[in-house]
C-alpha cells in the first residue's frame, strides 16, 4: 500500500535576475545541469528567466518529496527536463536518487506555472504507507 | 574578535536584509530565514571567496552553515 505525497515551491523571478548579473551568471551552473541550462534560453538565445524560475521551484518542490530534512538541495542531483509531449520530466542522481530509493518514491511527477513574476512548481510522488497503518 | 572573512559573510548577508543592522554569532541562518534554499548556494559562493577556499557541495556538513559562529570555526579558524 502506498499514499501520496506531494512537494510545492515558488520562486520569483527577481531571484533568478540576481542570478544573471555580471559576474554572479556562473552561479547557475551550480543550479542547473549543462542538459538544463541548455533547455533554459528562449528561442533567441536569452536567458529564460520564466523558465529557470520553473525549474528551480521544480527542484525545490521534488527535493521537499525526499524528505531529506537538515540537508542542501542537492542541484545537479535533481535535473527537471523536457518530457514527452512538452511535459517536465524529473531525473534523479547520486545522492537524490539514493534518497528517494531509501523512501521507496514511486515516479515524481511536477506540474510548474509561471506568473505575475512568480514561478510555483508542485511534485508528486507516492512513497509506502509506515508498518502497522491500518 | 572576529576576522575580515566572516566580516565578508556577516556583511553579504545583511546586504540581503536592509531590516537588520545586526547579526549575532549564534543566530541560525536557516531557522530564522536569513539563508534560503538558493541563497545557500551564494552564501558558500560568498564563504570561498572570502575564505579563499573551495567548497565540496557533495561533502557539505550542513552544521557548518548554521551560523556565523559555525562558519567561522569551520573555514576561518
Amino acid at each position: 500500500m502506498t499514499r501520496p505525497r506531494i512537494g510545492v515551491d515558488l520562486v520569483p523571478l527577481s531571484r533568478v535576475r540576481t542570478l544573471l548579473e555580471p559576474g554572479v551568471e556562473p552561479r547557475l551552473r551550480r543550479f542547473l545541469s549543462a542538459d538544463e541550462l541548455a533547455v533554459s534560453r528562449t528561442p533567441d538565445g536569452a536567458p529564460d528567466l520564466a523558465g529557470i524560475a520553473g525549474r528551480l521551484a521544480a527542484k525545490e518542490a521534488v527535493f521537499k518529496l525526499l524528505g531529506a530534512v537538515g540537508r542542501p538541495v542537492p542541484w545537479q542531483g535533481i535535473e527537471v527536463l523536457r518530457g514527452p509531449g512538452g511535459r517536465p520530466g524529473v531525473r534523479l542522481s547520486g545522492a537524490a536518487a539514493e534518497l528517494a530509493r531509501g523512501a521507496g518514491l514511486g515516479p515524481i511527477d511536477v506540474s510548474i506555472s509561471h506568473d505575475g513574476g512568480f514561478a510555483v512548481a508542485v511534485a508528486a510522488t507516492t512513497s509506502p504507507l509506515p508498518k502497522g497503518t491500518p | 574578535m572576529s576576522s575580515a572573512g566572516i566580516d565578508k559573510v556577516r556583511d553579504w548577508i545583511l546586504g540581503r536584509h536592509p531590516d537588520r543592522t545586526e547579526l549575532a554569532a549564534d543566530v541560525d541562518l536557516i531557522e530564522s530565514r536569513l539563508v534560503d534554499s538558493l541563497a545557500f548556494v551564494e552564501l558558500v559562493y560568498t564563504i570561498e571567496d572570502a575564505a579563499g577556499v573551495e567548497i565540496d557541495f557533495d561533502t557539505i556538513d550542513i552544521e557548518d552553515f548554521q551560523t556565523l559562529a559555525t562558519i567561522e570555526k569551520a573555514f576561518f579558524a
